[in-house]
């Protein structure tokens, strides 16, 4: 294993999670500044020591309404909850990482860096160099860009007109294209996105959790399972 | 910086850092059963499945399966240059170009 190499293509690799994160990390530090009223130091350490886009937005609009800090905490642990599942699922090929380094770097795991991640799994072998230039470089982005976010605060530019606003989405597409080796897995993709959605249309709070997800992704497993090969 | 800022950051770090980094730490030793693989082999595209179909379709955290909805005109451009090319810069360079177009022209 060339471990510059495995640290170059981790950090090639993260490219298109920064061009998501870069207008999401910008955008969550106006509106930490704006709405939550934090300093840049604040909503710094709190990308810094959190790294949940889902939960840092959440924290942010909980802040505004005034919420309970337990409760704050509550809907983060609620929504970080998918990553239990996430993290179980790349054991298997962290075998040959050392287990304290595979544990230190899944401080990065996002649903990006697991998408990009997973992708890259099913054709090399996992290394920690790899794993680091991949999450580390994502991490980066994100800090830097909600630091100038929270910087910049009130000169808010418009990232959707340079269609930034869509770069999660397509990052997301040819993940799911690439991701797609076995018949069955197509049939999973496709049922798991149909609960997700009908959950979430019936019950708008798990949208908020994202718990729409993590059912979705339960019984889409399960029913992957007993698919005919 | 506040000290209540400072206690729910910490809080909010112990929730978000846990999820992730207990599974690999502790259940790294063990030799799944063939089934169990077979199980989580299926995680991530019921995941991307899930992440992609909400990314699309829910607009201000509601359903939004109508025409007015602009992600879903961009997703078809994006999806198949996907399909074709099975390559992240074309998909993202279509996808990002498109909604660009539809932002300021439409």
């Amino acid at each position: 294993m060339d471990k510059k190499q495995e640290t170059l293509t981790g950090i090639k690799d993260a490219f298109p999670v920064v061009l998501g994160y870069l207008p999401l990390g910008f955008a969550f530090g106006v509106l930490a500044n704006n709405d939550a009223a934090m300093t840049v130091g604040e909503a710094t350490l709190m990308s810094i020591m959190c790294f949940t886009g889902a939960g840092q937005y959440i924290a942010v609009g909980m802040i505004k309404e005034g919420a309970a800090m337990a409760t704050i905490i509550l809907t983060n642990f609620l929504v970080n909850l998918r990553y239990f599942l996430f993290a179980t699922s790349l054991v298997p090929h962290f075998k040959a990482v050392p287990t304290r380094i595979a544990t230190l770097l899944s401080y990065g795991l996002t649903d990006e860096t697991y998408a990009v991640s997973v992708t890259h799994y099913a054709r090399h072998p996992a290394t920690a160099y790899y794993l680091a230039g991949l999450n580390l470089t994502s991490h980066l982005s994100w800090i830097g860009s909600s630091a100038l976010g929270t910087y910049m605060g009130k000169l808010v530019t418009d990232t959707q007109k340079f269609g930034l606003d869509f770069a999660l989405p397509a990052m997301y597409t040819v993940l799911l294209v690439l991701m797609i080796n076995r018949k069955q897995d197509a049939i999973v993709a496709a049922v798991a996105a149909l609960i997700c959605l009908v959950i979430g249309g019936l019950v708008p709070g798990s949208l908020v959790n994202m718990s729409n997800v993590i059912i979705a992704t339960l019984i889409g497993a399960t029913l992957g399972v007993t698919l005919k090969k | 910086m506040s000290r209540e800022m400072v206690l729910l950051i910490i809080g909010m770090s112990v929730v978000s850092l846990a999820p992730r980094m207990l599974p690999i730490g502790t259940l790294s030793r063990l030799e799944f059963p063939e089934r169990l693989q077979e199980w989580l082999s299926y995680i991530p595209a019921a995941v991307l499945g899930s992440l992609l179909a909400m990314s699309i379709l829910i607009r201000d955290k509601a359903l939004a399966i109508n025409i007015s909805n602009q992600y879903i005109w961009a997703f078809i451009p994006t999806f198949v240059v996907a399909v074709f090319t099975r390559n992240l810069f074309y998909t993202l360079a279509v996808g990002i170009g498109c909604m660009a177009l539809i932002n300021n022209f439409l």
